[in-house]
């Protein structure tokens, strides 16, 4: 008996020493030749954090620009300050939410109201809505509605609330320009993300809202603020701007879906009348009513209950003929991005592209492909932590309800691309984002 | 217009069978010798080291004993420092073997109940891996009623019927978030059962060495009605509705050859070499009671292909009353690159093995054991969930039994 215990001590003694949690050897977060002391994030609404139609506060808090940021700090990165509306003014600019889904599986919206709103400026023919203003720390500066064509216009920040909450100052006072606004405090990295509104704006309006921005005026326009953000010896990594076909806001109203919806009720109908630019040459900007094709796209925001009806406006009928289904009374060109204008906006896109990585490239300066990127997504999906992401409308994931800004975790997977490139262009190793803690699409 | 289809949302599947979760706790003389036994006559855990050698026992038994077990893995996601580890579980796989014949009678009669195959993993709700597996429960217990028969001084056998009664609880994230949860939550639980068979030869040399040789068949687990339970927004509780699954596992065949050897009065010396068929496990397929463009049937390629254990082990009779074990072997994984899960993260593994046998009273064996088993790191990305990362698995497991025979 007494060997017996002494080998269960020994026996004990053993199993005591090698209970423990297994390690595994971590790679330590290191800068590479980047110096994160001040990061700063310059950019549109994507950079702000904006979301489901509105700049809200959860949504700046789950801006990918912050995300990034985080993720620095373990390597000498300083704070990240966020132009963050306040608690009590929590949804900001108003957002849309999702209340629910119709008999057909279609989603029922809602707006939050807006609570930051604190009045209206008049300039010339256009009024503008301005926000409570934002006086703390400053390093993400992405302003939503910024074209790359606007960030040298001295009186641009009287015209856009978003940017005139950033200043002391109010509009119509403000003499400052973007690219001199963001680079006024001194800065060691920073993120690009402009150039999206040049081609989005006339997407999105059916290319009858807006123009896009003239191809050799953005090469300038690039090289310029490129120049300023590069001239104190900054490091930092540009994005290019997405094929707009690759976001849900054109690609969830399909002319099939609405053809096939306008067939319930009318089983004769054939086909969609649209309002189509006549070519896709830049100089011809007529318009012709033309049946649709499937190489038309219909935005999101298209209300279908115009199709078929006659044209009432103020209770008198200004177009008898069936709207849609006549080319009398086309659908009109702003729900509609037809094949000419998606070619259109393509090729300046690509020129737009191209811009970007040759002015980045000169200047030693890594670049997030969002084209490529988006377009694999819309293509083939994209698989991470066993979630299935993909381009569709509220399904997907990735694409809050706007169909066009991301949802936290589309943000989370931007904020890992950049952080790619980070590292790989600066030979950095910051930490990959856990994607799988920020949500998709908020559900009722 | 705006038709949704979830399609995007589609559960992707889980479950995978590794040799992680192939138990080889089954009996404590066993454990202390590496899990050598095949050309041993211990004690009643020859009912499944080798049915070839129950007649060969010059006693009766009825024996049990019980092996805790801590699994403790983490897990490193690529591109990160942060680890994840799985909670403090202990899990608790038995066995309860009997053996009985008359007397000189060249026959006799074995009962045993073990569990061969089985696992517990709770890696939580907020790691990297959520959507693939948050905990896992999963029990295979084996009975087996087993018949050996002497055919002379030197050679006998034995084979035995397996019913397997199997039960798993499995949970998971959904990735679909309400103003009041960051996720939905699948719930799988369900319980099957399967048929099998067993066989074994044994054989004393003239040299002095014996030789055992067994065969465990395949035994095809199905689990018939399985309860799903999801919870989801309230706006999309029609998309997954709450019913019943199926799904069918294919529990490998085993073959063991295993070598005794007896230097001495005082020294016993084995090894097994022992092969797991797991190509069969080719797919693991569940299908629902109810299907929604969101709720898909599931297949999953696992592409397993065969798994092979070297074991050795010693026992050295240290007095009259005790005897000392030790032993310890390498497990080759038949889990491929590509295709490891968190479930049980499965990588090539040594382990090490350590036993204390004391002879209570003349007719009753008490039996500790204990072994450390270390599973190599491996570094993968899921093919099918694209989840990676390195895991890491260290297991402890204590034991005690107790056998009474005469």
């Amino acid at each position: 008996m007494k060997n017996f215990k002494h080998y269960l001590y020994i026996l004990a003694a053993t199993a005591s020493i090698a209970a423990c949690k297994p390690t595994i050897d971590a790679p330590t977060p290191s800068k590479g030749s980047a110096d994160f002391t001040r990061y700063i994030a310059v950019g549109n609404s994507l950079t702000s954090g904006y979301a489901d139609g509105g700049l809200y506060l959860a949504g700046q808090q789950n801006s990918f620009p912050s995300m990034i940021a985080a993720q620095m700090q373990a390597v000498g990165g300083g704070s990240f300050g966020q132009p963050l509306f306040d608690a009590a003014q929590a949804s900001g600019s108003g957002y849309k939410k999702l209340t629910g889904f119709d008999a057909n599986g279609s989603p029922i919206l809602a707006d939050v109201p807006q609570t930051a709103v604190r009045g209206t400026i008049t300039l010339g023919p256009s009024t503008y809505v301005l926000f409570t203003k934002y006086t703390g720390a400053l390093e993400n500066y992405g302003v939503p509605g910024i074209k790359l064509n606007d960030v040298d216009n001295p009186g641009y920040g009287n015209a856009n609330g978003y940017f005139e909450r950033m200043f002391t100052n109010s509009s119509p006072t403000i003499t400052t320009s973007y690219q001199d606004f963001v680079t006024t405090k001194s800065f060691t990295f920073f993120t690009n993300w402009l150039g999206n509104n040049d081609a989005l704006g006339y997407a999105t309006s059916g290319g009858a809202g807006d123009v896009l921005t003239d191809k050799t005026v953005f090469a300038t326009k690039y090289a310029a603020v490129i120049a300023k953000l590069t001239a104190t010896g900054a490091k930092g990594v540009c994005a290019t701007v997405p094929d707009v076909t690759t976001v849900p806001y054109f690609t969830t109203v399909t002319v099939a879906a609405v053809l096939a919806g306008v067939q319930k009720a009318a089983p004769t109908v054939t086909g969609l009348y649209i309002n189509a630019r006549a070519s896709n040459n830049a100089s011809v900007t007529t318009y012709v009513p033309r049946l649709a094709t499937a190489n038309d796209l219909i935005v999101l925001t298209f209300p279908t209950s115009k199709m078929g009806a006659p044209t009432v406006v103020g209770g008198v009928t200004t177009n008898p003929y069936p709207y849609g289904l006549d080319p009398r009374n086309p659908i009109e060109t702003q729900y509609v991005l037809d094949a000419n204008e998606i070619s259109l906006v393509q090729d300046y896109v690509s020129s737009y592209n191209a811009t970007i990585k040759s002015v980045a490239a000169s200047k030693g300066l890594g670049v997030f492909d969002a084209f490529t990127f988006l377009t694999n997504v819309k293509t083939t999906g994209l698989v991470i932590n066993g979630v299935n992401l993909n381009s569709g409308y509220i399904s997907g994931g990735i694409f809050s309800l706007d169909g066009v800004h991301l949802t936290p975790r589309g943000y989370a997977i931007v904020a890992n691309e950049f952080i790619k490139v980070i590292n790989s262009q600066y030979g950095a190793s910051l930490q990959q984002v856990n994607v799988a803690n920020y949500n998709g699409v908020t559900f009722p | 217009m705006r038709r949704i289809l979830l399609i995007g949302l589609t559960f992707v599947p889980f479950l995978g069978m590794a040799q992680g979760f192939q138990v080889n706790l089954h009996g404590q003389k066993q454990i202390g010798m590496g899990h050598t036994g095949a050309a041993l006559v211990q004690d009643g855990a020859s009912v499944l080291f080798n049915p070839g050698a129950v007649a060969m026992l010059p006693e009766n038994y009825i024996q049990g004993g019980v092996s805790p077990l801590l699994f403790k893995s983490a897990f490193l996601p690529a591109g990160s420092s942060t680890q994840y580890n799985v909670a403090n579980k202990v899990a608790t796989p038995f066995t309860a073997y009997a053996v009985w014949g008359p007397k000189n009678a060249p026959w006799k009669l074995g009962l045993g109940v073990y569990t061969p195959f089985g696992g517990l993993t709770d890696w939580g709700n907020s790691w990297q891996g959520k959507y693939v597996l948050e905990s896992l429960d999963l029990k295979a217990i084996y009975f087996q009623p087993t018949l050996s028969i002497k055919l002379a001084d030197y050679i006998s056998i034995g084979g035995g019927f397996v019913y397997n009664y199997g039960k798993v609880n499995l949970t998971k994230a959904i990735p679909l978030a309400s103003a009041g949860a960051a996720d939905g939550k699948a719930e799988l639980d369900g319980s099957g059962h399967g048929y099998g068979w067993n066989a074994g030869i044994y054989i004393k040399t003239e040299v002095g060495m014996t030789v055992g040789l067994t065969y465990r068949s395949q035994v095809d687990t199905k689990i018939e009605a399985g309860k799903t339970t999801f919870t989801v927004p309230n706006a999309l509780t029609s998309s997954f509705p709450n019913g019943t699954f199926a799904a069918s596992i294919p529990l490998p065949s085993t073959m063991t050859l295993g070598l005794g050897f007896y230097p001495s009065k005082d020294w016993t010396l084995a090894i097994d070499i022992n092969y797991v068929d797991w190509t069969p496990y080719t797919s693991l397929d569940f299908t629902y009671s109810t299907t929604t463009a969101a709720l898909q049937n599931t297949r999953s390629a696992r592409n397993y292909r065969d798994g092979f254990a070297f074991r050795g082990g010693a026992e050295y009779k240290a007095t009259t009353k005790t005897a000392l074990r030790f032993g310890g072997g390498y497990g080759i994984t038949p889990v491929q690159d590509g295709y490891v899960t968190p479930e049980a993260p499965d990588a090539n593994r040594y382990y090490v093995t350590g036993g204390l046998g004391y002879k209570v009273a003349k007719s009753l064996d008490l039996d500790l054991s204990f072994e450390y088993e270390h599973v190599n790191p491996r570094t993968q990305t899921n093919i099918e969930s694209q989840l990676s990362g390195t895991f890491q698995t260290n297991v402890f497991i204590p034991g005690i039994s107790l056998a009474y025979h005469w």
